[in-house]
């Protein structure tokens, strides 16, 4: 606990005069006329709804786009009340927007749009993650046939997958600066390979055998399960687009951790 | 293992701009003379990426100086361990010249406000603060800078003034003072309180970077948006305090409504004029 209990207190209720609730009852700690403070604990109150709705902003420009500044600010400031910032660094904020937002009522016309939203956070994810380099493939080639059902991949940390049941990566395009908003299709159930090369984030359409490949990698099952659970479909050529790209970060043998 | 970058101390003399994204291929092909470089900590805390790389480009011409808005000195939530890490190892990346944090708290029950909120000035805060400024610093194994901050609201149970309470900050943890000058002329505009007071109050030897920024004024008062050029007002203060200090490392802060990179050296070469004519040091000590 801290040992400041003042301290406490006040910051608990300065935070609820800012954020919620009225400030009227606050203005009894501060100094000086207490019009003009709340006057002045409006300045707070104002930036910090703009410094949470902007790093929300930042992280979602299409869902802004698609939806709006009216109904994306007021979206924000229904999510920032249900989950404020759990740590200081708001690049890290928002995560919980695409869930939020498929349980949004009047968000209910758009059945797409979490899914745009989810595509989003990958992308936001995938330009933070830690740089790697690719494994040394020469290494590979030293695996025997019998071990290899049993290797598992570690795959560039920036590296994410997102399946929609919606052409999302269409509608993502669309919406990019420069653009009018048309999609080039309407019709589509989207996987979508996103991956940083250099400093910019990639986005791949995969097909559905290739995007359920990916996913079982991912999760860390080996070549032989993830081989299994792709039936006929030779994976090889999928393995090697993955390695092309230097996504495949190492490789490992028998142990469920890769290195 | 050798060192990755030489050793490289802020030029005292030479001002110093925030570096910001839209400014990083204007500065990269200009490469201008400047004392050092600011950044938000918090925005280069991804573990790797294109801003990262960008900082260790630009680490390599330049002094860096690392300005955290996030650490919460003065907040009564524990201090968040993974938030030191992140910045611990963006020292070690990066190794700045010099490391700062606000005189402020910033979260309550675990949300996080992203606002920089003030402190009631009283002893209970005086402890409170100088046990986490102490614990960081250990944490990071370097003294860091303490910044006064723009602090709309006063409170009732305020007992000693702000330059007082950072006075006694830096005695009680040895940390070092980064005296913001607008903050201070915003601060004594919005309250009708005397601007010199700070600068009187605080020892000069511990003053370690100054900030210029411009604010808005509005009907409620001076909004510190670090949107626009120092005001008169600001430069005057900035000259007497440097006329009391001696020549200090000085960052022009420029946040919102960012303009050409231009109008930040623009800025910065008025603040080289007034550190170059600056009395070397009447610092009490070394």
């Amino acid at each position: 606990m801290s040992g400041a209990p003042g301290l406490a207190a006040m910051q608990r209720e300065f935070a609820a005069a800012v954020t919620a609730g009225d400030a009227d009852a606050f203005v009894a700690h501060l100094a000086g006329d207490p019009g003009r403070a709340l006057r002045r604990l409006a300045i707070y109150r104002r930036a910090i709804a703009a410094n949470r709705c902007g790093a929300l902003r930042a992280a979602y420009p299409v869902v802004a786009r698609l939806v709006g500044d009216a109904f994306f600010d007021e979206a924000a400031r229904r999510f920032t009340h249900a989950s404020p910032p759990r740590e200081a660094d708001l690049n890290r904020y928002g995560a919980g927007l695409p869930a939020f937002l498929a349980g949004y009522p009047p968000a209910a016309a758009l059945p797409w749009l979490a899914d745009v939203a989810r595509l989003e956070w990958a992308w936001h994810e995938s330009l933070m993650a830690a740089d790697a380099s690719p494994a040394d493939f020469a290494a590979l080639a030293g695996v025997s046939g019998e071990a290899q059902p049993a290797l598992r991949f570690a795959l560039h940390p920036s590296v994410r997958l997102v399946r929609s049941a919606w052409p999302v990566l269409a509608i993502w395009e669309a919406n990019q600066e420069g653009r009018d908003g048309t999609a080039a299709r309407d019709e589509g159930a989207d996987d979508i390979l996103v991956w940083r090369d250099g400093a910019r984030v990639r986005l791949a359409l995969l097909g559905a055998p290739e995007a359920g490949f990916l996913e079982a990698i991912m999760a860390g099952v080996t070549l032989g399960e993830a081989a299994d659970r792709a039936g006929q479909w030779d994976f090889a050529p999928a393995l090697a687009r993955l390695a092309g790209l230097g996504l495949i970060a190492g490789f490992h043998a028998g142990d469920p951790r890769p290195a | 293992m050798p060192a990755r970058f030489a050793p490289r101390a802020p030029h005292p003399a030479k001002a110093g701009i925030g570096l910001r994204t839209a400014h990083f291929e204007a500065l990269a092909a200009r490469s201008p003379a400047l004392g050092f470089l600011e950044v938000h900590s918090e925005n280069y805390f991804a573990d790797g990426g294109p801003a990262i790389a960008w900082l260790e480009r630009f680490r390599r011409d330049y002094a860096v100086s690392l300005h955290g808005v996030g650490a919460s000195l003065g907040s009564a939530d524990p201090l968040d361990a993974a938030h030191l890490d992140r910045l611990a190892r963006l020292c070690e990346r990066i190794e700045p010249a010099l490391v700062s944090e606000h005189l402020c708290w910033s979260s309550a029950g675990g949300a996080h406000l992203g606002e920089l909120l003030p402190l009631p000035y009283t002893e209970e805060s005086l402890r409170h603060v100088a046990t986490r400024v102490t614990a960081i610093q250990e944490r990071l194994g370097r003294p860091i800078l303490v910044e006064n901050v723009t602090a709309y609201v006063r409170f009732a149970s305020s007992t000693v003034p702000e330059g007082e309470f950072i006075a006694e900050l830096a005695r009680r943890t040895g940390c070092r003072v980064l005296l913001d000058v607008n903050n201070a002329w915003v601060n004594a505009v919005n309250h009708g309180t005397d601007a010199r007071a700070i600068l009187r109050a605080i020892d000069p030897a511990t003053v370690g970077e100054i900030h210029l920024a411009g604010f808005a004024a509005t009907e409620d008062g001076l909004v510190d948006t670090h949107g626009a050029r120092v005001a008169a007002d600001v430069w005057a203060l900035y000259a007497e305090a440097v006329s009391l200090l001696g020549p200090v490392p000085t960052l022009v802060e420029w946040d919102t409504d960012l303009p050409a990179l231009e109008v930040l050296l623009d800025e910065a070469a008025r603040a080289d004029a007034i550190l170059a004519g600056a009395r070397p040091a009447r610092r009490v000590a070394a």
